[in-house]
């Protein structure tokens, strides 16, 4: 069950942060706001800064160097908020769990609502977690 | 590409040997790698010529204390090379500035600790005293004006909306220009080549794809044919193919990716949902070819992973000419377009001489007019085999750019063409997944990624895991030109040109300064120290 965000989903603003990753989920994440699955048509945008954002989505395992920033953005987003770790890096720190400078996944740092897997996740797996926030009909379940 | 035939040099011997070296033509520097033998550093000076020709030197340090003269006077490019080697190994390299500093890991990581990359120190040993540190926030940074009245310090960064990827720049501006940028980078810095000594050759390729979820084939194509060079394998011909034609599509993707967002950057928002809209197909292509739409891991040690039906390569063809229509009309249309020439000619522009000291690479490097393309001067893979044009513009800048890279577009769906019409028939899978031990020995090999010159060294002992891998990417070459050029640019124009050479900071992770300004008789390091409120620690 995914956390309502009240009144807000209905325009769900996105902030993407870039934990550390390797470039193919945040390529694949920007990807799934161009014209071929095009989510602005649900109100869903990504802004620049984590004060107007709804939705942080997380890509990348953490390293050590951004843990403290990747705190600092989240306690930015305002209330309601909600967390979604887009990818397998983010989700337990995947491939780089092994590697020095990193710490693992999104969770280890922030409270993490939907874990998305995947390397990297596909676009549409966004999607459909953001419908179901939206709180559309995906095959026919509310 | 092939195994590593070295010239060993002694400490006395290096710049004079390096002199004579680039007099008689290796002026290009690959890398320098630092491989721990055990008690001592080898560090191989890896040099090439215009024309392709390689050239290692070999140099022997004693671990430790180990000292060796800086060569960035002679080649501005190995500044950051050398410090990348200081950090990992601890060697120091005497004249070059950036010593006093970290590059890739996080500034707070005491000079005393052990070096990451020595064979002794464990992972889990440098990540537990990683995590007792605290060094990760963003520096303060105090707006005040550190150089005259006018001049202000403009942090920007890690995390800013005009940045795909953490970084942090400090800008010191005087109004809308530029004087000078401190780059800290090193955010996405995540500890491969140390990971991948404990791995196995096969488990290495899914690990190098992961370096950059751009230009993933070529990572895993540069060090498998490292690999297969030490096995003395030769892939079959039919494999040698499907492994340029999807290297080709990830060009093709790669160049559309960048094209958006140098559109995006340009408050040209339209041509990035459109060049995006375009990508897509491409996106299809490969995930219908490979199973994966970015991390294909199609290329093997000895072929690749599965192969690909005729038909099927002849269906892309058809569709990647409908691509090639589309973006012969694109470029028709921008390119012409007055509003696009106004705000990308002339901006960051850089001549042949300069993005030559840099040891410039891709489509950079043959912007300014070199026509240094890894597929024509020491082709690899089936380059050999097809015909095509490099092209070449007489000056570096954001137009040229753009426009070298909407050619390559158009190019590599040309070579798409060709190779899927001569490709053999056969079996290029192999039979079972390589599992065995490597013999000893060194190789190196190197694609044009689409950013460019992609090195790998890799250092095999006889075991299942690599004993050293290194890699260099095509960004850590070019960074290096792009911060010398933010330098008298504007603020506006900052996104658009550290856009426009195509970086990639998750594959590169490194840390810059901009030498002095012909503004400034300031020592850089007062103008850290007024620029960090005295923590001149944080930059060199």
């Amino acid at each position: 069950m995914i956390p309502r965000l009240g009144y807000r989903r209905r325009s769900i603003w996105l902030y993407h942060f870039n934990s550390g990753g390797c470039n193919g989920c945040d390529i694949e994440f920007v990807a799934a706001l161009t014209p071929r699955y095009d989510p602005e048509r649900l109100g869903v945008q990504l802004v620049p800064s984590p004060r107007h954002a709804d939705v942080l989505v997380v890509t990348g395992p953490v390293t050590s160097v951004v843990k403290d920033a990747l705190e600092e953005i989240y306690d930015q987003i305002p209330e309601p908020k909600l967390v979604i770790a887009f990818g397998t890096c983010a989700c337990s720190g995947g491939i780089f769990s092994e590697c020095y400078n990193t710490i693992g996944g999104a969770d280890h740092v922030i409270p993490v609502d939907v874990k998305i897997p995947g390397c990297p996740a596909r676009p549409s797996s966004l999607l459909r977690v953001l419908a179901e926030v939206y709180g559309v009909k995906v095959r026919g379940k509310a | 590409m092939g195994k590593l035939s070295k010239r060993v040099t002694t400490l006395e011997e290096l710049t004079r040997e390096l002199k004579a070296a680039i007099e008689s033509g290796f002026n290009h520097l690959m890398a320098i790698t630092c491989v721990d033998l055990g008690g001592e550093l080898e560090l191989i000076y890896s040099l090439s010529s215009l024309d392709g020709r390689p050239l290692h030197l070999s140099l022997k340090v004693p671990q430790g204390s180990a000292k060796v003269s800086s060569i960035a006077a002679l080649m501005p490019a190995a500044s950051f090379y050398e410090r990348e080697v200081h950090d990992l190994f601890g060697v120091h390299f005497e004249g070059n500035e950036g010593m006093g500093s970290r590059f890739l890991l996080p500034q707070c990581y005491p000079e005393e600790a052990p070096p990451p990359l020595l064979k002794s120190v464990d992972s889990a040993q440098v990540r537990e005293l990683l995590s007792t540190l605290r060094c990760a926030s963003p520096l303060p940074i105090h707006l005040e004006a550190p150089l005259s009245p006018e001049s202000v310090v403009v942090p920007f960064g890690p995390y800013h909306p005009a940045l795909k990827e953490p970084e942090h720049i400090s800008l010191v501006v005087e109004g809308e220009r530029i004087r000078k940028a401190f780059i800290k980078i090193g955010y996405v810095h995540r500890g491969i080549e140390k990971a991948a000594e404990a791995r196995s050759f096969l488990r290495d390729i899914y690990l190098f794809e992961r370096v950059c979820g751009i230009c993933s084939t070529h990572h895993a194509w540069t060090f498998v044919e490292a690999v297969e060079s030490l096995l003395g394998l030769q892939p079959p011909p039919r494999a040698v193919f499907l492994r340029a034609i999807v290297a080709e599509l990830e060009r093709i993707h790669s160049h559309a990716l960048w094209l958006g967002l140098v559109g995006y950057w340009m408050g040209f928002e339209s041509m990035f949902m459109w060049v995006w809209g375009l990508r897509e197909l491409v996106m299809d292509i490969l995930e219908e070819a490979t199973g994966n739409r970015v991390h294909k891991s199609f290329v093997t040690i000895g072929g690749v992973r599965r192969d690909i039906p005729d038909e099927k390569l002849r269906g892309y063809v058809e569709k990647l000419s409908q691509l090639r229509s589309s973006i012969a009309s694109l470029m028709e249309d921008i390119l012409s377009s007055e509003q696009f020439a106004s705000r990308t000619k002339g901006v960051g522009r850089y001549t042949l001489e300069q993005a030559r000291r840099f040891s410039a690479v891709g489509p950079v490097r043959r912007a300014a007019g070199d026509p240094y393309d890894i597929r024509k001067i020491e082709p690899y893979g089936a380059y050999d085999r097809v015909d095509f044009h490099v092209p070449v513009a007489s000056e570096g800048d954001v137009y040229n750019l753009v426009k070298i890279r909407l050619e390559e577009l158009l190019s590599s769906v040309d070579i798409i063409a060709q190779l899927v019409e001569k490709i053999p028939s056969g079996n290029p899978v192999p039979p079972r997944h390589f599992m065995g031990t490597v013999p000893e020995g060194e190789a190196y090999a190197r694609t044009e990624a689409p950013r460019g010159e992609l090195f790998y060294y890799v250092k095999a002992d006889n075991k299942h895991n690599p004993y050293r891998v290194k890699i260099r990417t095509p960004t850590l070459a070019n960074i290096q030109l792009a911060a010398s050029l933010l330098e008298g640019a504007l603020v506006s124009d900052l996104p658009l040109i550290v856009t426009s050479i195509d970086p990639c900071f998750s594959c590169m992770d490194r840390v810059t300064v901009l030498k002095d300004g012909e503004f400034f008789v300031l020592k850089l390091e007062d103008l850290v120290k007024l620029a960090r409120g005295g923590r001149s620690e944080c930059v060199h």
